[in-house]
């Protein structure tokens, strides 16, 4: 399972980040650092990955190949 | 397309004085009708449980913001063109214009400035140990930053709450509340209009930021009149909402209050707890632009569609006892009460830092807070208290 995130549509919300904070870190100017961009999710970080995708705000995240 | 053979109905009048002041029974009944539930005294397709409000704002290429936001045509004609009512590439260009000002990222130099005005103000309603809930402090905030914010001159600021009130009952269907709002809504506009001609906003400001995107030909003069009125009339009476809102509920729920005494880290969360449980805003119209179907009630092309966040805040299919109030409840950031996906509301990260500035200011001196008897306003769109007279106890 990966997470994609639409960085044009992210607005710094920084709502994944207090959900997932393996996963997603907003930078000190907002930004979002993904860490892992591209590539498959642990296992155990994937309830952290859907629960991020259901709470960003402007639905700039989506997760991908869940089984 | 899987569709049921008969679509459920619901005939009840929801924006009778009595139902907008008691929605939720409405809602629950809708919740239980079905995914989709027509009612037949708006002409419209309320959708009232969490996941279909849900999938309908993730769709917006069928379920389409222009012409669709009200719930009659005269207040659809009056917003067409403002990024609230637009759909697509339009509505992601006017957005860029002006939404990247609004979003956490943007707001992080203003923390301070809000934080300060909210200590400022806590302290003296402290002092005087009364005050009204609403009047006193939830109006206060909102109006001492966001003019300044958007860049609205002094002079006509007496006439913004009216006004923004007004927007929000244009939007229900064309009942007494709309009729008598529509008229208002057109002072707001010319207000607006004189603005851009005028190019009398403060510098700096959101709006001095659509000026300059007009003198960049990146906007019409038109749109520019439009996207003056687009952030200001929505970050009012929502915000106020939510703060009268935020203080009756702690203040009926006390051991919640010690609990954000206690954890002031949880405050971020109640924002959001406060927003679901009390959704500022009942919902949102969309115009099905094909036939379609939701959650399987097939729904026709033209349909006019309500999606109702303060139903589908309150869906027990999503939220384990949701009637109940718990400032740590770890779904409250799912709630839809800003709306969700690429009409989210772009105003939620100064709205969650002003009311959140006030509940940290409150909760350093405020033991308790004992209420008087609230009474609540009676809008189209916008469910709040008109007054919620209270007296805090320190130490």
């Amino acid at each position: 399972m990966r997470i994609e995130a639409d960085y044009d549509r992210c607005e710094g919300h920084g709502q994944c980040e207090a959900r997932a904070p393996e996963i997603f870190e907003l930078d000190d100017h907002g930004f979002l650092t993904h860490h892992y961009d591209g590539v498959e999710l642990p296992a155990e970080l994937e309830d952290a990955a859907r629960g991020a995708a259901a709470v960003c705000p402007v639905a700039a995240l989506r997760v991908t190949g869940a089984s | 397309m899987t569709t049921t053979a008969t679509s459920p109905q619901y005939d009840a009048d929801v924006y009778t004085d009595a139902a907008l002041l008691e929605p939720y029974e409405h809602y629950r009944a809708l919740r239980e009708l079905g995914p989709a539930v027509y009612l037949t005294a708006h002409d419209a397709w309320a959708v009232a449980r969490y996941d279909d409000a849900k999938a309908v704002l993730a769709a917006p290429e069928v379920f389409r913001s222009a012409s669709g936001i009200a719930l009659n045509e005269p207040a659809n004609a009056a917003i067409l063109g403002c990024t609230l009512a637009s759909d697509g590439e339009h509505h992601a260009h006017l957005r860029r214009i002006v939404a990247h000002r609004l979003t956490p990222r943007a707001l992080r130099p203003v923390r301070h400035t809000v934080t300060e005005a909210a200590e400022e103000l806590v302290a003296g309603l402290v002092a005087r140990g009364s005050f009204d809930a609403v009047g006193d402090l939830a109006r206060a905030l909102p109006l001492s930053v966001v003019p300044d914010f958007i860049g609205w001159p002094e002079e006509g600021r007496e006439h913004l709450l009216r006004w923004a009130g007004a927007n929000f009952d244009s939007f229900g269907p064309l009942n007494e509340r709309a009729r008598a709002a529509l008229p208002q809504c057109g002072e707001m506009a010319a207000y607006g209009a004189a603005l851009v001609r005028d190019g009398n906003v403060l510098p700096g400001s959101l709006g001095a930021g659509v000026l300059e995107a007009r003198d960049r030909g990146e906007v019409t003069e038109e749109q520019a009149m439009m996207l003056m009125l687009d952030y200001l009339a929505p970050s009012l009476d929502t915000t106020i909402s939510a703060v009268g809102s935020a203080i009756w509920l702690l203040g009926t729920h006390p051991e919640q209050w010690d609990r954000l005494r206690a954890e002031p880290g949880l405050i971020p969360n109640a924002v959001q707890e406060i927003v679901r449980l009390e959704s500022p805003i009942r919902g949102f119209g969309r115009l099905a632009a094909r036939d379609t179907e939701i959650g399987g009630v097939a729904v026709p092309a033209g349909s006019r569609v309500l999606v109702l966040y303060a139903s589908a805040n309150r869906d027990e299919r999503h939220f384990a006892d949701p009637d109940v109030f718990d400032v740590a409840r770890p779904e409250a950031p799912e709630q839809l009460g800003f709306g969700y996906g690429e009409h989210g509301c772009a105003g939620q990260g100064l709205a969650k830092m002003e009311v959140a500035a006030l509940l940290e200011a409150l909760a350093r001196t405020v033991t308790r807070f004992e209420l008087g008897r609230p009474e609540r306003g009676l809008n189209n769109l916008i469910r709040a208290f008109s007054s919620v007279p209270v007296r805090v106890h320190t130490g």
